[in-house]
């Protein structure tokens, strides 16, 4: 009896160890299958250049969704899928310019703070076969998981050349 | 002896002014008269066009590269208002227009550059692409043919290259095709 009771407090925590552990992780899974936000660059119908929004892959259509206006693309008229790496100023826009005037060599300075990204890049073709790229920044490792997500849901993507991405 | 040597001077240096002037005025002189007098090309009337899609053969080009000079010469070219239709590569309504001319684009180099360099030396760091474009008609005979090249050389993150080769590619459609004839009402 004190046998089993101590096995069982020993077993207890390590079940609410494993739970606490576990739990976040699957959450993060859970959350990093929904959406994605990223930065629209071009390519997407209807949509403005570097618009931000949120990217979701469901079963026949990746949607963009950019405050009210939301972009479908389906998944079947995706003809290529291809990752790459990249870096930008963490203080971009128009600031980031301003800052290019600022004294003393501080906006400088300030360039050599990048954060680094991904960048997605899909091919695919409108109803009357015209071809159409679309390319998207993630935050840097998100790149890979959108793309497995939309190989997953049907869309052609072609094996990852061997090739330099650019230096930024 | 002295006074004769300084005479002479002013006939030495004209004489010198002159051969300057037919060693390397006259030949470029006549170049730009030849350029002036040789008629510009007349230019070529067409109701639509097609782009192709951006080939990178002997060059390794980032895929958003690719795609990124594609979607901005698509863009620009339609500003500029010399077409009445303009495809995308594919499309198959390309096929019923009847004065359709296409449009090639091969990367011939492409420099990465690096926008840090850029950002901090101003000098370093270019990023630079050049593109052979030519223009054919539907038998596939050239109409015209010219390199461009997009850049980005002191602002901007390295796609924005992209955008000044679509640009370039705009500046070129501009200059070789007629605009388009206005609708009768």
């Amino acid at each position: 009896m004190l046998k089993r009771t101590r096995s069982v407090f020993l077993l207890a925590p390590l079940f609410v160890a494993a739970a606490v552990v576990s739990s976040p992780m699957a959450h993060a899974q859970d959350k990093a299958i929904t959406t994605f936000k990223v930065h629209h660059v071009i390519g997407l119908q209807a949509i403005q250049h570097n618009a931000k929004g949120q990217v979701m892959v469901t079963k026949d259509s990746l949607t963009f969704s950019s405050g009210p206006t939301k972009s479908d693309l389906a998944i079947n008229s995706i003809e290529d899928v291809q990752t790459g790496a990249d870096s930008q100023r963490i203080i971009g826009g128009t600031l980031g310019a301003l800052t290019m005037f600022a004294p003393y060599g501080s906006g400088r300075f300030l360039s050599l703070f990048r954060s680094k990204i991904d960048t997605l890049t899909i091919e695919y073709r409108d109803p009357n076969g015209g071809l159409h790229g679309a390319i998207f920044t993630l935050p840097q490792g998100q790149a890979s998981m959108l793309k497995s997500q939309l190989v997953a849901a049907g869309a052609k993507a072609s094996p990852v050349p061997a090739q330099e991405a650019p230096k930024s | 002896m002295k006074l004769r040597s300084k005479r002479c001077m002013p006939i030495f240096f004209a004489a010198g002014v002159l051969l300057f002037a037919a060693l390397f005025i006259s030949p470029q002189w006549s170049a730009v008269a030849a350029q002036a007098s040789a008629a510009p090309p007349a230019p070529i009337h067409a109701s639509a066009l097609q782009i192709e899609q951006i080939r990178a053969e002997d060059v390794k080009l980032p895929a958003e590269f690719q795609m990124a000079m594609y979607e901005h010469v698509i863009e620009e070219v339609e500003k500029t208002r010399r077409f009445q239709h303009l495809y995308r590569d594919g499309d198959r309504d390309a096929a019923n227009a009847a004065d359709l001319v296409t449009l090639k684009c091969t990367v011939t180099g492409f420099k990465p550059g690096s926008a840090e360099k850029r950002q901090v030396t101003t000098v370093a760091g270019k990023t630079s692409v050049t593109v052979h474009l030519v223009f054919t008609d539907k038998n596939g005979q050239k109409l015209a043919e010219n390199d461009v090249q997009g850049k980005v050389q002191f602002f901007g993150e390295n796609l924005r290259a992209t955008f000044d080769f679509g640009k370039k590619v705009a500046a070129v459609v501009r200059q070789d095709f007629a605009p388009m004839k206005p609708a009768k009402a």
